[in-house]
């Protein structure tokens, strides 16, 4: 390979790393979810969670992203919106990961 | 509840903000789907074009705030309380640029007081670190979003507070840069009235473009920019532009 090659394919690796960092942080904000006034995060930690405390009771409290106790009466409908934001930020993503694969080959 | 987004626009003599105004407008509009409110001046009220139903604060910008050598007219937002007629109000930079619904939500919350004290940088995926130029978590005032509540006006009288004896904040908390800057100002009075201990924050990075990044091509559902001979563009995530050329695309 030679030095121009070498800058060539160099470039187009960071080119995708930082296309492949700000999808991920549009995904991570895009996971920002108001659900009774309050701010969550509809990531895994969050809905294992909230599906964990569904199955133990029909009422419970979590934390919101700034640490205040929230109190959950409804928690299908609450990991519904949850799982639906999760996928819908991760679809999207995925969709804009399979270009990153096509330019990497 | 009344609720909308609240921008402050003033023109200088080397940019014509109301040219990025404009976009800033037609992008709420599209994508929040709120009521907008611009304070301005008289000046520049005269050059903007129609931008359909918005409302109109004219006020006589505070002047001899400068950035890089040139004028910037920063220094009004701590008014934002005083100037909103909304009750859940969000006062957006009019260099931010909302490609996507993200910000919506945010009015249907009931926190006091919500600002970022995190910034992404667009063009190399990290995020940007100011805390090596000062001792008080800088937080980002590009987007700050409150509600009519006794909390949130003393928060808004601190930061008065702190614009009054600026150059002694400047000192006291070792800051590098000496013209006023609204995200310290911010910064020092959210730890301030705290009590020294933390606050509530909005929990996402924002997303930005840093002034080194030249804006090549923009339009209604995202840009381009060139830096060091390379091209990068953002589509459907809102953006945060600090390249005020950008007026000038």
């Amino acid at each position: 390979m030679d030095i121009s090659e070498l800058k060539k394919q160099s470039d187009l690796s960071y080119d995708i790393a930082v296309a492949k960092r700000n999808a991920l942080e549009r995904a991570h904000s895009r996971q920002v979810v108001a659900y009774r006034e309050h701010l969550f995060r509809a990531d895994p930690q969050t809905i294992c969670l909230v599906s964990t405390l569904k199955q133990q009771q029909q009422s419970f409290c979590i934390l919101d992203t700034n640490n205040n106790p929230v109190e959950i009466d409804d928690p299908e409908d609450f990991l519904s919106v949850l799982i639906s934001r999760n996928q819908e930020s991760l679809n999207a993503y995925s969709k804009i990961y399979k270009t990153f694969s096509k330019k990497a080959k | 509840m009344s609720k909308g987004v609240l921008l402050f626009c003033f023109d200088t003599l080397e940019t014509k903000y109301h040219k990025i105004l404009e976009r800033c407008v037609s992008l709420v509009k599209k994508n929040l789907g709120v009521p907008v409110t611009v304070v301005t001046d008289h000046k520049t009220y005269k050059k903007m074009a129609p931008m359909g139903f918005v409302n109109y604060k004219l006020i006589e910008p505070e002047r001899g705030n400068k950035f890089l050598g040139k004028d910037w007219h920063n220094c009004d937002r701590h008014m934002a309380y005083e100037l909103s007629p909304y009750e859940t109000t969000m006062v957006l930079d009019i260099d931010y640029f909302c490609y996507t619904d993200d910000l919506a939500q945010y009015f249907d919350t009931k926190y006091d007081f919500l600002v970022s004290d995190k910034a992404y940088d667009l063009s190399n995926g990290k995020i940007l670190d100011f805390g090596k130029y000062s001792i008080v978590t800088m937080v980002w005032a590009t987007v700050l979003v409150f509600r009519k509540t006794a909390k949130a006006k003393r928060i808004f009288d601190t930061v008065k507070y702190v614009k009054s004896y600026y150059p002694y904040f400047l000192d006291l908390y070792r800051i590098n840069s000496r013209n006023f800057r609204n995200d310290y100002a911010f910064g020092i009075a959210l730890q301030q009235i705290n009590g020294f201990i933390g606050y509530e924050k909005l929990p996402l990075a924002l997303p930005t473009l840093p002034r080194h990044c030249e804006i090549q091509q923009i339009n209604d559902s995202g840009l381009v920019w060139k830096h060091n001979d390379r091209v990068g563009s953002v589509a459907g995530q809102d953006v945060h532009v600090l390249n005020k050329e950008l007026a000038n695309v």
